[in-house]
């Protein structure tokens, strides 16, 4: 907001045009700013933002000129705006802006009626902001209907996003049986996702009474905006002011037609776009096989050298239209992140937490289906470092700590891959009631050892997690398990580390898109497998002879750690006959977690539409659904994260 | 790639069957309520599932078999980019696993949600028009995949349960 306050002061001392579409921004932060004060009940904010509403809306109307004085005002009530937030959460000091702000709130009133002089439209009796947003025609037809002594009624209904054409059209013809649809207008305000809303302005014979009658439409409203008399005495326009009113209005369609640049498309129709590429992605494999197939016999080489060029030039333009459609789903975090922060002011207030959250990375980019899916797994990882992280503010000040604490959220793009890390200044997880709490509920043996990750990582064990009393005295841990799964279910890892009396921070790890990936095809014996390659570290040709055993697992010596090896083909019992000298090991791991999987072959790296299995065999652990490379075959897709997790959970108990 | 047919000879055979039905639902319609059936051969014997829950009838294809998963089911198969799970239905109901042979067919099935499965059997026949009287139960079933039987010309014919059959585990 202060950003843009600042813009259009430098464009207005500039002297030139002021952009409209920069105070539409002013205005609508100024709206948003005054839900947000309503929300939390911060009257004064709340207050000063619906002037300020107001003036913005007046100025965006053409209702007021812009002058110094009223830049101003907006420049003041921007600082007030900043130390009012300052003080959210101190009742005194919101207190004491009380005065200035009324004062303030006067002085742009006041600014607003002074100004607020009828232009020559505002004869016809109607709402301007209505009046601009009418075509020259509509505003002619409008004229003509009023010198008839027709009414004029605005009809609002609400639709349907995925049917409102039908039902509008519906609503029109009923209309056009009694009068004529002037014009039809998207109406602002407050609707749900999902709907809708139009006015329709409508000339008609009937009065008010009559229509709403006559239309039986229940979800339409009818409100009087002129009422139609028998003989109109119509300013009747000299023929320059015709143009003058015009030129003013220009600005403003222009804005109305900039914003209708973007368009809201279902994210499902984004889903079959991206299923009709991922079957374009198949075909484009079969061709270049076909391609390869023919090059290789002498005599239709020179046919296969040509399918192959057309198979290059249709590969780039594919990938164009891959990535677009994959940039169309891309969203930033920044959507979640204002849904948490809205979350964490009220837990302040609820759990009487002095807490603040600081953001980084908002402007990182997910793909919509998991940025929607992760919503929340990280209100769950935020209520807990709440709730239970942070200790009671004495403690805090006794341990020497900030009283206030903070709650650190970050998001970046590492690879093909997006971390979110939430993290506390809290007291850290109590290592010692976990285990306790571990023990008694028999998750754990009394002797078990356990190393410091493994005792962490108990969290997120299911039957744990649901006791809120260990939550209570261990710190931490409600639900965990649930996200846990969730992210999981996208393909991702969760991970975390705490310091005791420091903090505790959990990360998630996530793939940027599940709609298309790169995946590494790998060959056990006669099978083929799809790794997806966001997961893979790195190939390493081995020597059988290399593999070193402890208690019958296979280690391998990687740079001087011992990374744990599985090989595929007795992960899933695969018929070997037998194994060559020479393997293959696939280091994989999602977040810091590796584990090495032993394969025959690589076969390269493909672009995958992974898809679901249809049937119980979705439930067969192992395996993220199924790929087809181009030969009309099958080729599962390993899910990483649960053989990793299996690895090293099968470790544990070893 | 001489196994696979494309998808047009696919909907002729399906559209022929469909046909043949239509020709013989004639004027001897009664009151009672008429059940379509497709038919289908497995060892030998004849077994029906309702036409509404067929989706399509495709030729055998290449199956990627699923580690970790019980030995009626086949694997998964790639029907135009979908990922289906390919049951054995001999195995499922306990008779043998199904040979391969130029009649072997794929009966893909409409499950509850929204996605299909697919049913080998041993070779396909017709769609029959059943009326109410002529369906009696079923008794002595193993596994519960068998519901009812129907006459038809002369012959019984075993009316599988699908939603049994589907969830049906090893």
């Amino acid at each position: 907001m202060r950003e843009d306050y600042l813009d259009l002061d430098d464009q207005r001392s500039s002297g030139g045009e002021v952009d409209p579409d920069l105070i539409n921004r002013l205005f609508r932060s100024a709206h948003s700013l005054k839900a947000l004060a309503g929300m939390f009940g911060l009257e004064s904010i709340q207050g000063l933002a619906h002037h300020l509403e107001d003036i913005l809306d007046s100025l965006r109307l053409g209702r007021v000129p812009m002058d110094s004085p009223l830049v101003g005002l907006i420049d003041e009530s921007i600082h007030t705006f900043a130390n009012l937030l300052e003080c959210v959460g101190d009742p005194e000091a919101l207190a004491a802006f009380n005065e200035p702000v009324e004062d303030l709130s006067n002085r742009i009133e006041a600014s607003a009626k002074e100004t607020s002089a009828g232009g020559e439209l505002e004869s016809l009796e109607i709402d301007s902001a209505l009046l601009r947003a009418l075509t020259e025609y509509e505003e002619h037809r409008l004229r003509e209907s009023i010198q008839r002594g027709r009414h004029i009624m605005l009809v609002g209904s609400t639709f349907e996003i995925m049917s409102f054409d039908e039902g509008l059209s519906e609503l029109s013809d009923s209309i056009r049986a009694i009068g004529e649809v002037l014009s039809t207008l998207p109406a602002p305000g407050e609707t749900p996702e999902s709907q809708i809303r139009f006015s329709l302005l409508v000339a008609t014979d009937l009065n008010i009474a009559e229509l709403t009658e006559t239309l039986d439409f229940p979800d339409a409203d009818v409100q009087l905006v002129r009422e139609g008399a028998p003989v109109v005495e119509l300013p009747t326009k000299p023929a320059e002011s015709e143009t003058a009113p015009q030129a003013a209005v220009a600005p403003e369609l222009e804005s109305l037609r900039s914003i209708s640049e973007t368009v809201r498309v279902d994210i499902h129709k984004l889903d079959e776009l991206m299923n009709l590429v991922g079957e374009l992605v198949i075909h484009r494999a079969s061709i270049g096989d076909i391609a390869a197939r023919l090059t290789a016999l002498p005599q239709n080489a020179q046919i296969g050298l040509e399918l192959s060029k057309i198979h290059k030039s249709l590969d780039r333009k594919l990938r164009g239209i891959q990535s677009a459609v994959l940039e169309v789903r891309m969203v930033p975090m920044r959507q979640v992140f204002d849904k948490v922060s809205r979350v964490v002011r009220s837990l302040r207030r609820d759990l009487q937490k002095d807490v603040r959250l600081e953001v980084f990375g908002a402007d990182t980019e997910l793909d919509k289906l998991i940025v929607e899916e992760l919503v929340d797994p990280l209100m769950h990882i935020v209520r807990n470092a709440i709730d239970h992280g942070m200790e009671p503010v004495q403690e805090r000040v006794a341990a020497g700590k900030d009283a206030q604490g903070c709650i650190k959220i970050n998001a970046f793009q590492r690879g093909n891959h997006v971390v979110i890390s939430v993290g506390d200044d809290g007291q850290g997880i109590d290592r010692a009631a976990l285990i306790a709490r571990a023990e008694s509920l028999g998750l754990i043996s009394a002797d078990a050892e356990l190393s410091d990750r493994e005792v962490l990582n108990l969290i997120f064990t299911p039957g744990l997690s649901t006791q809120s009393v260990v939550s209570e005295t261990s710190g931490r841990g409600v639900g965990m398990d649930v996200v846990r799964e969730n992210v999981m279910a996208l393909g991702g890892a969760v991970e975390v580390e705490s310091i005791p009396g420091r903090g505790t921070r959990i990360s998630m790890t996530l793939p940027i898109t599940l709609a298309i990936v790169q995946s590494l095809i790998v060959g056990v014996g006669e099978h083929r497998f799809a790794i997806p390659i966001n997961a893979v570290h790195e190939t390493l040709l081995i020597d059988t002879s290399e593999i070193q055993h402890s208690e019958g697992r296979e280690i391998l010596d990687l740079r001087g750690e011992a990374l744990l090896l599985r090989s595929l083909a007795k992960e899933f019992e695969l018929d070997i006959s037998r194994s060559s000298e020479k393997q293959f090991a696939v280091i994989v791991g999602l977040g810091e977690q590796r584990i090495g999987l032993l394969v025959d072959r690589l076969e390269g790296q493909q672009d995958t539409v992974i898809k679901p299995i249809q049937g119980s065999l979705k439930n067969v652990r192992g395996f993220a659904g199924a790929t087809e490379l181009g030969d009309q075959r099958a080729v599962l897709v390993v899910d990483v994260s649960s053989l990793v997790e299996d690895a090293l959970s099968r470790r544990e108990s070893a | 790639m001489s196994e696979v047919t494309t998808s047009s000879d696919e909907a002729r055979e399906w559209d022929d069957i469909a046909r043949a039905a239509a020709d013989r639902g004639d004027s001897s319609e009664s009151l009672d309520e008429i059940h379509q059936l497709l038919s289908f051969e497995i060892a030998g014997a004849p077994y029906a599932v309702p036409v509404e829950r067929v989706r399509e009838i495709v030729r055998m294809r290449p199956v990627t078999p699923v580690p970790r998963s019980s030995e009626d089911v086949r694997g998964v198969i790639s029907l135009r980019g979908e990922m289906i799970e390919l049951v054995d239905l001999g195995r499922r109901l306990g008779l043998g696993p199904i040979e391969s042979s130029r009649r072997t067919r794929i009966i893909v099935i409409k499950t509850g949600d929204d996605e299909v499965v697919g049913l080998l059997v041993d070779a396909v026949r017709e769609v029959m028009r059943i009326s109410d009287e002529a369906i009696q139960p079923a008794t002595g079933s193993d596994t519960g995949a068998v519901s009812d039987l129907c006459k038809f010309e002369d012959e019984f014919v075993s009316m599988i349960e699908l939603d049994r059959v589907l969830t049906l585990d090893g």
